[in-house]
């Protein structure tokens, strides 16, 4: 537990500033974000319970919002996902079921998994954001496209930097 | 009761997923300005039709003042129009400004209050006009009595406004006996007075003086009337007189009402917004 720890805060530390000072200024084609700071959100463990880990989504998506300057936007989305992540995590169950003290991470259950376990979460964020920020559908199809784009984006950035930066087997 | 406890906490985490996400869009809607607007307009839109029809039923009760104001109104124009000396004969012969887009300034639309409050400190109120009938921010409203505030957001069917009873709304005015101009303001408390400011105290102002619109903005036409004195004294604190005005508007029973729109504020509003001394 104290390994899933150190691994939970370090990327804390790491993935929420990145997202801050570096991410934010980022945009591809002027439609494709990157909200790596989702990744801790999705590596947070399945113990913890729907409370808990919809108050951190709170805090973490305010910090990425107070930065932002679209104070409450980050802040709701990540609280929808942590909402609906439990859920999700019992239908994707793999065949021997979860392993204790082991975080939904791609080091533990493979690449397959960790992508069908991510992309709807990470899409349903991504439109979370942008519907929130378009503030109706009145532009749905440019949101539509900047949400796809951005969830691929994001998807592709939190593979490879767990991939190249966490420790490999069974965590 | 213990039964409800007992619910409460079997959804506790869909409990604080609804509170959080409350306080979330709370932030979002106080703290960014474009969700705001679309924020408020959808609301008075949906607000709109719910009191429209809680208002089709006290239009009736309401009926008979109606008519009496309409009559009083008729009245008053029919006398402005003996008073002008022609009376309208089918055999005199009128010469028509050939153009009528320059003789044209204001125009008047009816429209109906249909949501109204007097006892905050910031009143609002909805009438069943909006930016399908041409009503945008930023127009005078009016009734037959007088001065009833200005359209603050529009939706498409409804707009919402700005009353006269707000303490954020100071309308530019003037003393008609002595042609000063003052401030229209009002402090919050009784939504039949309000404050007439910057009047210094050289000025004779006299309980039942008539205290008129400006002209001054493009929001309203001159000499429409706000009220009548009804207190002067000098204020021991201050330059000017302290003093208090009856408004002519009975805005508990406010029905119908005239929003102005004014053709020719985009022309005086281009002026002084680009007036190179204003920087």
């Amino acid at each position: 537990m104290n390994r899933n720890l150190v691994i939970l805060l370090a990327s804390f530390l790491v993935l929420v500033p990145l997202q801050i000072l570096v991410f934010e200024h980022l945009a591809l084609f002027d439609r494709g974000f990157c909200f790596v700071y989702v990744l801790v959100l999705l590596l947070l463990p399945i113990e913890l319970s729907k409370i808990q880990g919809m108050l951190a989504a709170m805090i973490i998506g305010m910090l990425v919002d107070l930065f932002a300057g679209t104070l409450g936007i980050h802040a709701a989305s990540s609280v929808f996902l942590m909402f609906v992540k439990p859920y999700w995590l019992q239908v994707v169950t793999p065949r021997n079921g979860f392993e204790v003290n082991t975080l939904p991470a791609l080091s533990s259950y493979g690449l397959p998994w960790f992508l069908i376990y991510a992309m709807p979460l990470i899409i349903l964020h991504a439109a979370a954001v942008f519907f929130l920020e378009a503030a109706g559908s009145g532009l749905f199809w440019i949101t539509l496209s900047k949400v796809g784009l951005t969830a691929l984006i994001s998807l592709v950035f939190m593979v490879t930097i767990q991939y190249l930066f966490y420790p490999k087997g069974k965590s | 009761m213990r039964q409800l406890l007992v619910f409460l906490y079997k959804y506790r985490a869909f409990f604080t997923f609804l509170v959080l996400e409350v306080i979330c869009i709370w932030l979002i809607v106080a703290n960014n300005n474009y969700q705001k607007t679309v924020f408020i307009n959808t609301a008075s839109g949906l607000i709109g039709t719910i009191n429209e029809s809680s208002n089709e039923l006290s239009d009736y009760l309401a009926l008979s003042g109606v008519n009496r104001e309409l009559a009083e109104e008729n009245a008053r124009l029919r006398a402005m129009l003996l008073n002008q000396g022609v009376l309208p004969d089918s055999l005199l012969q009128f010469d028509i400004d050939p153009d009528t887009t320059d003789s044209v300034q204001y125009i008047l639309r009816t429209a109906e209050v249909i949501d109204n409050s007097t006892r905050l400190a910031n009143n609002m109120f909805m009438i069943d006009k909006g930016s399908d009938h041409g009503i945008a921010p930023n127009m005078g409203i009016v009734n037959s009595l007088g001065v009833v505030g200005k359209v603050r957001s529009v939706s498409g069917r409804y707009a919402r406004a700005i009353s006269l009873l707000n303490t954020r709304n100071p309308i530019s005015a003037r003393h008609k006996n002595s042609n000063r101009y003052g401030t229209v303001q009002w402090d919050g408390s009784d939504p039949q007075i309000a404050k007439l400011l910057y009047i210094t105290r050289d000025v004779p102002v006299a309980p039942g003086d008539s205290i008129v619109t400006s002209g001054f903005n493009a929001i309203f036409p001159k000499d429409l009337m706000i009220g009548v004195v009804s207190k002067v004294e000098p204020d021991p604190n201050q330059r000017d007189l302290d003093i208090e005005i009856t408004l002519s508007v009975d805005f508990g029973a406010l029905e119908h009402v005239y929003v102005i729109e004014n053709q020719l504020r985009p022309e005086k509003d281009s002026l002084m917004l680009n007036d190179p001394l204003n920087f």
